[in-house]
Order: structure tokens, then sequence, then C-alpha cells
């Protein structure tokens, strides 16, 4: 049997399509560590691992309709975007669509600085910590480059909520480094 | 407000971030096993229906003229009759004669039918409808007619013997056809599940037993079952079936059946493993199967059921990474099978039944499969069944 890496994305999307269960486990082995991630920002590391398992299915079922525009990861990443948010609707936890005040920023520059000492896994814990609600949102604005006009139609609200999420939600992360920060200190 | 450096910062960290994924591949396996089920009960499903369905439409179309019990009654009019009247009496009205419906109907419940709207002239055969004079009754007062036109013979309608219950002939009394006649050839269309409860979480070696070197011709590379977690899908079957009533409430029936059993085991080709690799069985069978009815009506039946099969596999195939291997397998598999039954039957020819039972798979050396794992299974078979 060929070792996974010898395998082109052509050729394990072709498996795929195929139901080959040997393609797709190679899909899933190249891929689960990347897109693991991406559903700890939206669901925390707790549900992180059963929205991985929906979101590889949905990957592996809709597989032919992936056409080759555009890059197979991104096409994936939104397919597990899309589960997260599932997930957290079924939860009911996007109910929150009350109005908050623009929060101050507490981000300056030394605070930016911080975030260049924090590694990777602590800084999507500390999304993670996020209410489902305000890590939507910020994670749709902030990391998927999201409009507030496409945040807003996602998560089932208005623009100016999606506002006011994506800032508390950027508030609070700032607040959480800094305090992670002055902790290591 | 729109994104700002805080935001770029926070992208930039986190663009293309890798991070170990905890181990979730035996939970998509089992789920994509378990949407490969149902794509394949969904075929079956499609296929069973729509071979019941063309076979249904099939019977309506091309059954045969059915026995209505009918009694048809040829009546004589006058222009067939021409009974010819006493010529002392001429102008005296035709003494009233009971039609012959009114005449049965005194006697029976059967549907009688006179055909006095359409003259005919009188021939023999027509007559054989009913044992009953025809001559004996007419469904309009004859024309008086002169002695020129009269040809034949014919007795007065008025001296023509009375319809008595004698002349009726002697099942005349019995009731109809029983719609749902139990003594009578069936044919049945039937489909199978059998429960799998062994899916998932068995560990077996690879013992000759389940080798499929032990069991047939050898194709050109050697497959082995290797230690792991092997899954059975639900074994599918279809089938054909006659059954002949033996006695009144003994029927045998017998035809040919069709299954296909799919499994997912880690396997070793050629000395070389691959993981969660397909094995693919086609058996074809013979039933014979001895049905007692304990309950029998017009709608439903219920009944216990005995008997055995064997069964060919007549094709084997391996699916593993994007290649098939072909097998032949030798030997027969037997099995026995005890069960209850239920039919209803919703026209007078066509019903449904259903048949739970227990079904035991005899040890005969064949390829690993659900039925070599789990030798009793729970089965349960559907299906329309024709009477013929």
């Amino acid at each position: 049997m060929r070792d996974s890496s010898t395998y082109t994305e052509a050729e394990l999307i072709a498996g795929c399509v195929r139901g080959d269960r040997n393609a797709q486990r190679l899909l899933y082995e190249r891929y689960a560590s990347v897109m693991y991630p991406v559903c700890v920002r939206y669901m925390g590391r707790e549900d992180a691992k059963d929205v991985l398992q929906d979101g590889f299915l949905t990957v592996f079922d809709k597989i032919d309709t992936y056409k080759g525009e555009g890059s197979f990861e991104g096409w994936m990443r939104k397919i597990f975007v899309n589960a997260c948010l599932m997930r957290i609707r079924k939860g009911d936890a996007l109910r929150f669509t009350e109005d908050i005040t623009e929060a101050p920023e507490l981000g300056g520059v030394e605070e930016y600085g911080v975030l260049e000492q924090l590694g990777t896994k602590e800084i999507l814990d500390l999304i993670a910590q996020l209410s489902p609600g305000l890590r939507s949102a910020f994670n749709l604005f902030v990391l998927e480059g999201y409009t507030h006009e496409e945040v807003a139609e996602a998560l089932g609200m208005t623009e100016q909520s999606s506002r006011s999420q994506v800032s508390r939600a950027r508030s609070l992360l700032q607040k959480k480094i800094k305090e992670l920060y002055n902790g290591k200190k | 407000m729109e994104r700002n450096e805080f935001d770029q910062m926070l992208r930039n960290r986190l663009e293309g971030v890798i991070e170990p994924a905890p181990d979730v591949w035996e939970g998509i396996s089992r789920g994509l096993a378990r949407r490969h089920r149902r794509v394949i009960l969904r075929r079956f499903a499609t296929g069973a229906v729509a071979a019941a369905a063309g076979l249904a439409v099939a019977f309506l179309v091309f059954r045969g003229p059915q026995d209505t019990r009918q009694v048809t009654a040829p009546i004589r009019t006058a222009q067939a009759v021409q009974p010819v009247l006493p010529q002392e009496t001429p102008d005296a009205p035709v003494p009233e004669v009971a039609p012959i419906a009114t005449q049965i109907a005194q006697f029976t419940k059967h549907q009688v039918t006179a055909q006095a709207s359409v003259p005919k002239p009188v021939v023999p055969e027509t007559t054989q409808d009913i044992p009953v004079q025809p001559s004996a009754v007419t469904t309009e007062p004859a024309a008086p007619v002169t002695p020129q036109e009269e040809t034949t013979p014919v007795t007065p309608v008025s001296e023509g013997p009375q319809l008595t219950q004698d002349d009726l002939p002697a099942d005349f009394w019995q009731e109809e056809t029983p719609r749902h006649k139990t003594h009578t050839s069936q044919l049945s269309i039937l489909s199978n599940l059998t429960t799998v409860a062994s899916d998932g979480d068995l560990m077996y070696k690879a013992s000759p037993m389940h080798s499929s070197s032990q069991t047939g011709t050898r194709a050109t590379s050697s497959v082995e079952p290797v230690s792991g977690s092997p899954k059975f899908f639900s074994p599918l079957s279809l089938g054909l079936q006659v059954a002949v009533p033996v006695t009144d409430r003994f029927t045998l029936s017998s035809g040919l059946t069709y299954s296909y059993l799919v499994s997912q085991y880690d396997m070793l080709v050629d000395k070389v493993r691959y993981d969660g690799a397909y094995n693919q069985l086609h058996y074809v069978g013979i039933p014979l199967t001895m049905s007692w009815h304990f309950v029998q009506t017009p709608s439903f039946g219920f009944y216990a059921l005995a008997g055995g099969a064997v069964e060919k596999c007549v094709a084997q195939r391996y699916v593993f990474a994007s290649n098939t291997l072909r097998e032949k397998v030798g030997g027969l598999q037997w099995s026995a099978r005890v069960g209850l039954g239920a039919e209803y039957w919703f026209v007078p020819r066509l019903g449904l039944y259903f048949d739970p039972s227990l079904v035991y798979f005899f040890d005969n050396q064949q390829p690993l499969s659900i039925r070599t794992q789990q030798p009793l299974q729970a089965r349960f078979e559907v299906g329309l069944r024709f009477k013929l």
C-alpha cells in the first residue's frame, strides 16, 4: 500500500468520490490536523471532536460536488465551519441577539506584543472560552473574513448585532490575553 | 467598527495553524458504513417496490375473467317464443308469469340477471346457463299470433313447469366460492432483512474456517482476514416462491432466493495489509418451508412455519484500495428455520405477508460473514403473495 504522502490531492479526491475507504482514510489523515483547530475555535475542545467527525462525514458525502474551483482546503473549511454553526444552532446557543454596546478596545501596542508571545494553542483556547454566540461572530468576521452582512445572515441576526458581538468578543479576548500574559509573568 | 490591527495580527497567528487532532476515524468509519448501508437499503427497497408494483400491475392486467357466479336466465321474448294461444280466447290476456328472476330470488340470495332487453332467437346453448326450463317464463305478455306464423310448436307459457327448488342444481344453495380460499397455490415475492447483533465489536482470528483459501478455489492472490473489528452489514435477500397446499392447513413452499452479504474487515492481500476492505458474497438458494395455518379468515391468516434452505455462493469479491479481487467459493450453506407468519389479503388474490423467524446457519466451511460469526439470526421476511 502506498504511503499517504505519495497520493496527490486529486487522486485522493477521486478515490473518495468512488467511496474507496482507503482514500477516505488518507484524506482524513491529511486534513484532520488542519480542520481540528477550526472546530476548536468554534466549539471549544470538548465538542470539537464530535464536529470533526461530523464534518468529515459531510465532506465524504458531498465530495462529488467539489468541482475543483478554489482550493480544496478552503472548500473543506467551509464545510467544517457550517458543521460547527449547525451544531451551535442545534444547541440554541445563538439566541443572544440583544445588541451590546460596543465595548471599548483594550488593545494597545503592548497587547499586540503579548499576542506574539502566546502559542496558537493558548490563543485557540482563549477564543474557545468566549460564549458560543460571541465566538461564532468573531470567528466568522475576523478569521474567516466574512462581512458583517454575511455574519448576520449566517447567524440569523442583524448587522448591528453582528458588529456588537464582534466588538464585545474582541474586547473580552484582549482582556483575557492581558490576564494570561500577566499571569505568566 | 471594521477590522483593526489586532484582528490582522490574530489572523496571521492562526493562519494555517495545525494541531494534532484526536483520532475520530473509528467514528467516521462507522458513520460511513451506516450511510453505505442506508444507500444499499434504499436501492434494495426501491427495486423491491418497483418489482412488486410491476408484478401487481401485470397481475391485474393479465388475470383471466373472474367467476362472478351470476345466474343468467335467458328469457324468451314474444318474437322468439311465439306461443300459440288458444283460438277460442284470442282477446284473452296472456296469463301473468312471474319472471324467472323473481322466482329464483325466492329461493336464493344469488344475483339474478334477466336478459330481457334484447330479443334473441332461441338457441339451445343459452338455455344451459341455468338448469331450469327456459320455456317456463317470459318477461312480457306474448303477442297474439296467427297460426300461419307459427313455425315451431311451442308449449304455451302458462303450461310450462314452474320453477321449484328441486329444479336447482345441487350446489345452488351453497355460498359463493370463498374469496380467500386457503386451498390455493400461491406465488410469493419476498425480501428479508436479518438483524445483525455483532456489528463492529467482534474480535476474531484468521482461522482456517474463515480463510477463503480453505473454502474455495484460490485466485491468483491470497486473501486472509486479520485480527481486528470486522463489521457486518445486514444481509439482504430477494426471492420468488411457490406455495402448494398439502392439506387444508398445511402448505409446502419452495422457490429461489438471492442473498447479498457484505462484510468489512482488515485483510492481508499477498501479505500486504489493507484496512477496512470489503468482502461481498452473493448466494443463490432453494428454500423449502412447511407452514401450518392455525388461523384462517378471508382477510387474515396466521401460521407457524419450519423449514430449511440450501444456498450456493455464486460470487465472492474483495474490494480494497480501489482494487477488486474475485474468488470462487466451494461447498453449500445449509440452514434451518422456524418462525411465525401473518398474511393479509387486501384484494381477493393479492396479499402481504410478514414472517418473523429464527434461522440457524450450519457450519459448512463458508467464507467469513455474519453467518459464520452469528449462526443464529432473527430474520424478518416480508413480501407480496398472489393466489394462482
